[in-house]
């Protein structure tokens, strides 16, 4: 950009001058003969004032707010002889001044907010205008629920939004909007707040004044970031008249849950015989229980199986003779990492405004406990947003938002994290030995999983730092009477610093001589969003017009930096400095930078209210394709009648609104691309191009390899999406339905490069490109409705459901027969083909177990495997053998359809709300079942139903497949999943319920409280499922950071972070 | 009034948007950071640099999707799948690794194969990469060029060798092969192309690396050239050439070959690229790669799971445990010789006492290699303590009572020559322990081979009892009650032999097929757990009868093999990964077919 203000400088005036122009013309234009008008805004009860209604001069920009007690001021240039005034929950008015300058208005409740004005990209318009699909977010209901990040509190809020929230405070949640659109990574959808390209994650709730969801055409206008769905948050700006502080706060207590129900360590032992058995072993034997016909229970397990008295104590030593006695009765691991958790956030805000100025202003303190003992999310964050309005054409202002918060957190999702190790670690370890340390798997032949609470206790000094600012500066200048000009400058500055000691686990059986280490990292991401847009909007005879150009720049950097030492002579963590450590040293960094720069241009048009029309087109320029195949343009168009304005619905009385809308648009992703994608590039990098030539052990010699192969040919993934629906308002305003059908069909999708020319043969090592093949497309219906119900006299209730469906197909895969996801420990799970949708199970399906002989014999080989007690597999062929040709597709984790219904009433000075969400037609591979019910895998814990119920001659009505000591085809070990792991992943989920009672104001008026509501709440109350995994709500394996990353390994269970019941108390009070 | 406000708007606009237009090409150009293009790397230090990524992959890690199974030592695809050795752990822990033992389960979608098959073409394409650098970069001389050339001819039939070893019907890839020349297949026999490359390697490279002792001289190209005929049966060809070696060859680093006077001195950290050493891969630690996730330390990063359960050195993962079989090949008779056709029969040497079957424990004579090759009960692990038994094993049904030996390192060589820091789960099985891919051993006991095709006996023995009479030495045998001195891998106070140790020279070769069988003999006991046996067995043509009759005896005691069998034919090369033929014959073209049997 700094080439743009030189070539201003040298060759054409100056750009401020010309500003000042203009600027000079505008106050000059506006000085003119104007009267006041005051008046009064209330609502259907002279007694009810409405607070920070809007009042416009019509036809002019000139405008004002109400205060406290409803009353306003403006002056009124002369000529105008009509206000709008307008507030959010009524319908907007006209008001004639022609013999007035002292009006009293009553505002008529619009429960469909029909006049609501809803942000839809650069513009605003009014619900009852819009022409897209666009979802609008109940921000009050959606605050009821207490959760510290934003994509959780967006969970069945919003049609067409699909959430899959981690329970872990401050973990990442999987978010699509109308399904999934992309192989290679990025699925979530682009996040605009106050105009600023930024994310949802750790926006303090309580600050949103509105959340819009595009999900169609009306993303078009951002282009090649539109393709997987925006939300547009605005936040709260002051209102006119005296200064309002809210205090709202909650604290309660989330439950640890109910845990895994493990065998006790006499079942285990129990299982342990019957697995030797029913491989043939006569006399079983195991280090700890002993050589015989039944085990035998040690009282200590280190040394291994000794039964008695145990060794003297004085003979310990920590690294080679460590005394364990035996847990006889059984350790329950869950139980042992979590707690009950502490969860309290407390918000302050204060506002005011007057015609001039506004300002908001909050400061929030959210402490989230997790379940899992050290684990916790803690922000403090800050706003600021004011604006000021300058001779009444000009409004400048920023929005700032300022957090810094400590979220350590675990792996989730993955066979070494404590959800997991949790139930591979044997119940007969005790979590410490004689001399108070860590007990574990080092005592022999109980496995290899680490102490789980050891593993969380020991990073209880670990601490991670990140200060975020975020926000934009702006102005507006109204000119030429229909002319707005808008300039944004904004942004996120991230900033992240962690340090973590790695202690030696001296009592597990793997890693236990290695020597301690210590890392200490630093990095930031910046990004700036400039955006310039000049709006024309006019008003005349039955048209209505508005035109908006712009340009948007945004830019994205970032770098990293990590160093370790090992060797610490000291644990404590006063001593902890990279300095200090006397091993090996080593660092890590990289960099990276892109650019997007985009012209758009935007239509509405509206004729009588009734027909109307948006059209818009966007170019956009992303630096990470090759020069020729960066620009890219994304049409979007959307039309809408509102039939019920015509004259013959006129007279159908129950029809108080009908819209039709059909919409049809062009939209992109530039998936994950980087920006070495279009580029053949060497690296040079420790672990895989250095070589010790000189044969010293430790200085080994650096050299380069070819790290990437670039693609110049790839460009973004297009989406084209079309959409059909209406929006209907019913029996005078007491329901209102949303209904979309829509079609997205996304073409050259961005993959990992494929075919021929990647065979290592052909490529050796180096990295791939993304590379534009294949099509994916989802078709679906969001819908939403919402009953504003009088039941009586002071009792009010409103319902609103959402519907949420997507079906996803893969259309193409151009040169590829499938394309199978990865593998999980041993086994494949997931192919994709084309015709069936993304993340597809495959694998072989489980028709029963052989129960005799004479079974197997009249059944199809399955490669030698074959026993009773073993899974007996359907022959999907017919050829008489079970064999790879014979898997099939197992289960799909894409549900059917996702609901929320949000159930709210109220009876005199008591509320009453209740939300539900809800997944339909999901499947789940629980792969937990692949370490607690197959001994033979690894050692350690046995799920309880596996220990006592398993396959035997005598016990043959169950699934659970006989135990062995050596798995095989037949259970755990083709290779590839099969459906003895996959299980119905539908569920209820009661998100939140709460009772509420305000206090009497005549009580508080007192002293000086406009409004007090204490309330009690209970969140995740209940779910209702037939999973029998901990949780059904499942989000995908989060990468080192905790970011979402392995797009197609969803509704897989690996031991996820459960959501389990939390009780609230929380207070409102206004002054 | 109005039109200059008109004027004004206009001349701003146009100015905004050629300010616009011009602003975006500029603003776009985001190259990304922290890689080289290829042009900078076309100069001496950019080629070297390449050269030394084209090494870097003899140690079979650091490309993107290798893993256990692309390891030089080929513990897997040499060692699991002959009688030497189990895979270890329990059997679904690299469950990819249990098909080598199997046999009957062994599919083109195991994914063990598609480790090795990336890990070597990725060095060969490096080695590529090498030469179509080397052709466009500036200021190298001739000299200098030839030197590099060499190299990288050398490492690139190294890395063909092992693929051709291992799957047979392999492509050719050389510095013409890349996205714009896919046509290549694998139906082309590939053994000329290998040999091509060494002979220029041969006749180009020095005849020593001063201060590199890693890199590939003159004597290694031949001492490759020469296992290339071997494995074609072409002794006559090869038998110059190791004669030659025996007599002249020396390493890269200076020092004439020679059998080191201990051979455990061969498996240990303190004195790799000895007189011994002809070509090894190369292996640091504490470099700062086994942080680098993504990466692959440097360490011998393939054999890291090879080490004693829960004690001892590492601590993990209790893989890769020599067989009963092996154990019982070390027997020896009244004149401490190798039992050729009876080793099996009897009691077994450090018999399981928790399995039944496996019956007493032999008390016999042993050969004193057997120490030197595996843990076993009762004997001392270096300076480990004695040898636990079941303690340090995973999973004893399957992986009996010994222990590897030929990775590891010594306590008191703990920290110099392992990682250390907990970053990587396995620190302390990471350790730089060069990774023998020819030893001089090799060298003479080929030469012995191919004494005995040419009916040469007296020949064949004398280069046999070379071998023998290092292991006779009883400098270099394991002794209980005594310290293990790691700096020249012996014991210091050699007083009680830990095992009843006897160990003859032959003193005639009755006939050439007792010749020939003696010398079989004699590479099983000096290269054991070495990843060469199954290998050997298959260019002897021996595979299928040795395996699975192997596999008979172990049965009774091993349930992972209780369904084993080796199919003849078939079984003597691992399947083309299915991923590969799918994606290489994706348009319809076939250039990989499967090998006989898949």
């Amino acid at each position: 950009m700094k080439r743009q203000l030189n070539l201003v400088q040298t060759g054409r005036p100056p750009l401020q001058k010309i500003l000042c122009l203009f600027l000079l013309f505008f106050i000059i234009h506006s000085i003119s003969a104007q009267t006041t008008v005051t008046g009064k805004v209330s609502g259907t009860t002279q007694a009810q004032p409405i607070v920070g209604a809007s009042v416009l001069v019509k036809g002019t920009k000139i405008g004002t707010t109400t205060n406290a007690e409803g009353m306003f001021t403006i002056g009124v240039p002369s000529g105008r002889k009509t206000l709008v005034i307008s507030s959010v929950g009524y319908e907007s008015m006209e008001v004639d001044i022609t013999n007035s300058s002292n009006v009293s208005v009553q505002l008529k409740e619009t429960t469909g907010g029909l006049t609501e004005v809803v942000v839809t990209g650069y513009t605003a318009q009014r619900k009852k205008d819009i022409t897209g699909s666009v979802s609008v977010v109940n921000v009050a209901d959606m605050k009821q629920t207490p959760v510290g990040t934003g994509e959780e509190a967006l969970q069945g809020r919003a049609s067409g939004v699909t959430v899959i929230s981690s329970a872990q405070p401050g973990g990442a949640s999987d978010i699509r909007i109308r399904g999934i659109t992309s192989f290679a990574g990025n699925n979530a959808p682009l996040v605009i707040v106050d105009g600023v390209r930024s994310n949802l994650h750790d926006i303090n709730a309580n600050d949103i004044e509105s959340v819009q969801v595009l999900k169609d055409a009306a993303a078009a206008i951002y282009g090649v970031a539109g393709s997987n769905g925006v939300i547009i948050i605005t936040t709260k700006k002051g209102r006119s008249g005296r200064a309002k502080v809210s205090y709202d706060a909650y604290v309660g207590t989330t439950t640890r849950g109910k845990g895994y129900d493990m065998a006790n360590t006499q079942e285990e032992a129990n299982a342990i015989w019957l697995q030797q058995k029913n491989s043939g072993i006569a006399i079983p034997s195991h280090l700890q229980f002993g050589t015989g016909a039944n085990p035998v229970i040690p009282d200590f397990i280190t040394p291994a199986g000794v039964v008695g008295a145990g060794p003297d104590p004085a003979t310990y030593d920590i690294n080679t003779n460590q005394i364990t006695r035996a847990n006889k009765i059984g350790t329950d691991w869950y139980k042992e990492i979590t707690r009950n958790a502490l969860v309290q956030s407390h918000n302050l805000s204060v506002s005011s405004g007057s015609d001039k100025s506004s300002y908001f202003f909050s400061v929030n303190y959210l402490n989230q406990e997790g379940i899992l003992k050290y684990q916790y999310l803690k922000r403090y964050s800050i706003r600021a947003n004011t604006q000021f309005v300058i001779k009444d054409k000009i409004r400048v202002g920023e929005n700032a938002y300022i957090f810094y918060k400590q979220n350590p957190r675990f792996g989730n999702q993955s066979e070494g994290s404590p959800f997991t190790t949790a139930y591979r670690e044997d119940a007969i370890i005790p979590v410490y030995d004689i001399m108070g340390n860590f007990a574990g798997t080092k005592s022999l032949g109980l496995g290899n999983a680490r102490n789980p609470f050891a593993d969380i206790y020991r990073t209880k000094d670990n601490r991670n730092h990140n200060w975020n600012i975020s926000g934009n500066l702006y102005a507006e200048v109204d000119f030429l009477r229909h002319f707005t000009a808008r300039t944004s400058f904004g942004g996120i500055m991230d900033n992240n610093y962690s340090f973590n000691f790695n202690y030696v686990g001296y009592e597990n059986a793997e890693g236990n001589t290695g020597s301690n280490s210590f890392g200490e990292n630093a990095g930031y991401n910046n990004s700036w969003t400039f955006t310039n847009t000049l709006t024309y909007s006019n008003a005349f005879g039955q048209h209505n017009v508005r035109i908006l150009v712009g340009t948007e720049a945004v830019k994205s950097n970032g770098r990293f930096v990590g160093a370790t030492r090992s060797n610490y002579f000291s644990e404590d963590p006063n001593f902890w400095v990279i300095e200090a450590g006397t091993g090996t040293q080593a660092n890590s960094g990289n960099a990276y930078q892109s650019a997007l720069w985009s012209q758009m241009g935007k239509l509405e048009y509206g004729y009588a209210g009734k027909y109307l029309v948006n059209a818009s087109l966007r170019r956009d320029g992303f630096s990470g394709f090759a020069e020729d195949q960066r620009w890219g343009y994304f049409p979007g168009v959307s039309a809408a009648w509102r039939i019920s304005e015509e004259a013959f619905l006129k007279s159908v009385s129950f029809i108080t609104d009908l819209k039709l809308r059909y919409s049809w648009a062009k939209l992109g992703s530039t998936g994950a691309v980087l920006s070495d994608n279009p580029y053949d590039l060497y690296s040079s990098r420790l672990g895989k191009s250095a070589y010790d030539l000189q044969g010293n052990s430790t200085g080994p010699l650096v050299g380069f390899y070819k790290s990437h192969i670039g693609n110049e040919s790839t460009t973004w993934e297009e989406d084209i999406i079309t959409n059909a629906g209406f929006d209907v308002v019913l029996f005078n305003n007491k329901l209102d339905v949303t209904l979309d059908w829509y079609k997205k069909k996304v073409s050259g999708l961005l993959f990992e490069q494929g075919g021929i020319a990647t065979a290592p043969p052909i490529r050796g090592d180096a990295g791939l490109p993304l590379v534009n093949i294949g099509d994916i497309q989802n078709t679906g219906i969001d819908f939403n409705a919402t009953y504003h119900g009088i039941i009586a006299k002071d009792f009010k209730i409103d319902i609103t459901g959402i519907f949420t469906s997507y079906k996803n197909k893969i259309v193409d895969l151009p040169g590829l027969a499938y394309r199978d996801g990865d593998v999980v420990r041993n086994n494949r799970l997931q192919r994709h083909v084309e015709g069936r949708a993304f993340g597809e199970f495959f694998g072989y399906r489980v028709i029963g177990i052989f129960q005799d002989d004479a079974d197997i014999a009249k059944s199809p080989t399955q490669q030698g495997d074959e026993e009773p007690g073993l899974f007996k597999y359907q022959d999907m062929n017919n050829d008489g053998k079970i064999d790879a040709d014979d898997r099939t597709f197992i289960g799909n984790p894409n549900p059917d359809f996702t609901y929320g219904l949000n159930i709210a009433a109220s009876y005199k000075n008591f509320d009453f709300s209740a939300f539900f969400f809800g997944s339909v037609g999901n499947d789940i591979f629980n792969n937990t079942l692949y370490f607690t019910d197959f001994p033979d895998f690894f050692k350690g814990g046995i799920r309880r139903e596996a220990a006592i119920n398993s396959w035997t001659p005598t016990n043959t009505n169950t699934k659970i497949p006989k135990l062995r000591t050596t798995g095989g085809f037949s259970t755990d070990n083709s290779g590839y999943a099969n459906s003895y792991f996959i299980s119905k992943g539908s569920y209820l989920r009661n998100k939140q319920m709460q009772i509420g009672y305000t206090l009497p104001s005549k009580l508080l008026s007192q002293y000086g409280i406009d409004r007090s509501r204490v309330y009690i709440q209970a969140a995740n109350l209940f779910t209702i499922t037939k999973y029998e995994g901990l949780d059904p709500e499942l989000p995908t394996q989060p990468d080192s950071n905790g970011n979402i990353f392995r797009t197609h390994q969803f509704g897989i269970d690996q031991g996820s972070y459960p959501h389990t019941p939390s009780f609230l108390v929380g207070l409102n009070i206004n002054f | 009034m109005k039109k200059t406000k008109y004027k004004f708007f206009i001349i701003s606009s146009i100015v905004i948007v050629a300010v616009i237009i011009a602003c975006g090409k500029k603003f776009l150009d985001k190259p990304p950071l922290g890689t080289l293009n290829p042009d900078i790397l076309a100069t001496e230090k950019g080629v070297q640099g390449l050269l030394i990524g084209a090494y870097s992959m003899v140690d079979g890690e650091g490309a993107a999707g290798d893993g256990f199974a692309s390891g030089a030592s080929n513990w897997i695809f040499g060692g699991v799948t002959s009688d030497d050795a189990y895979k270890g752990s329990d059997p679904t822990d690299v469950a990819e690794a249990a098909p080598m033992e199997q046999w009957v389960s062994l599919t083109p979608t195991n994914s063990a194969l598609p480790q090795k098959w990336i890990a070597c073409y990725a060095g060969a394409q490096r080695s590529n990469d090498v030469l179509r650098t080397l052709a466009i970069a500036t200021g190298i001389s001739t000299d200098l060029a030839t030197d590099i050339t060499a190299q990288a001819r050398f490492l690139r039939a190294f890395y063909h060798f092992e693929l051709k070893k291992i799957f047979n019907k392999i492509i050719y890839a050389d510095e013409t092969v890349d996205a714009t020349n896919i046509n290549v297949t694998n139906s082309a026999d590939t053994w000329p192309r290998i040999e091509e490359d060494l002979s220029f390697a041969v006749a180009n490279l020095p005849d020593s690396w001063p201060g590199e002792p890693g890199r590939a001289n003159v004597w290694a190209a031949k001492a490759l050239l020469a296992k290339v005929y071997m494995f074609q049966k072409k002794y006559s060809t090869a038998y110059p050439i190791l004669q030659d070696i025996i007599a002249n060859g020396k390493t890269a680093g200076g020092t004439k070959y020679a059998l080191m006077p201990h051979q455990y001195s061969n498996f240990n950290p303190a004195q790799k690229n000895s007189a011994e050493s002809v070509f090894a891969a190369q292996t640091s630690v504490q470099d700062g790669s086994s942080v680098d996730w993504g990466g692959d330390p440097n360490g011998n990063y393939g054999d890291i799971l090879n080490f004693p359960y829960t004690g001892g050195p590492g601590a993990c993962c209790g893989f890769y445990n020599p067989s009963q079989d092996l154990a019982n090949a070390y027997k020896t008779d009244a004149a401490g010789l190798p039992l050729l056709d009876t080793w099996y029969t009897g009691l077994n040497v450090s018999a399981q006492a928790s399995i039944p079957a496996a019956g007493a424990p032999y008390t016999g004579t042993l050969d004193p290699r057997i120490d030197l090759t595996m843990g076993r009960p009762g004997i001392p692990y270096l300076d480990w303590g004695l040898h636990p038994g079941e303690a340090w094993i995973r999973n004893p049904v399957n992986d009996g009572v010994l222990s590897p030996k030929k990775n590891v390192y010594a306590a008191s060589q703990k920290d110099a020559y392992t990682d250390v820091g907990s970053a990587y789960w396995g620190p302390t099985e990471l350790v730089a322990n060069n990774v023998n891919i020819i030893r001089f051993a090799d060298v003479i006991l080929w030469a012995a081979e191919c004494a005995a095709e040419a009916n040469d006996l007296p020949k064949a023995m004398e280069y046999v009892n070379m071998i023998r009479s290092r292991a006779a030495d009883p400098t270099g045998w394991v002794y209980k009650n005594s310290d293990y001195s790691a700096p020249t891998a012996t014991y210091n106070t050699q007083t009680t032999p830990a095992g009843n140790y006897k160990i003859g020279l032959y003193t005639s070769f009755p006939s050439q097929e007792y010749a020939i069988k003696a010398i079989r003999f004699e590479r099983r006991l000096e290269l054991a757990m070495e990843g060469q046996r199954f290998f050997d067995l298959v260019r002897w043509g021996i595979a299928a009868p040795t395996i699975n009759a192997y596999i008979a005896r172990e049965k009774v005691l091993r349930p992972l093999k209780a369904n084993a069998n080796f199919t003849a034919g078939k079984n003597e090369y691992m399947p083309i990964p299915q991923g590969e033929i799918d994606n290489m014959n994706s348009d319809g073209t076939i250039r990989l077919e499967q090998n006989p049997g898949y």
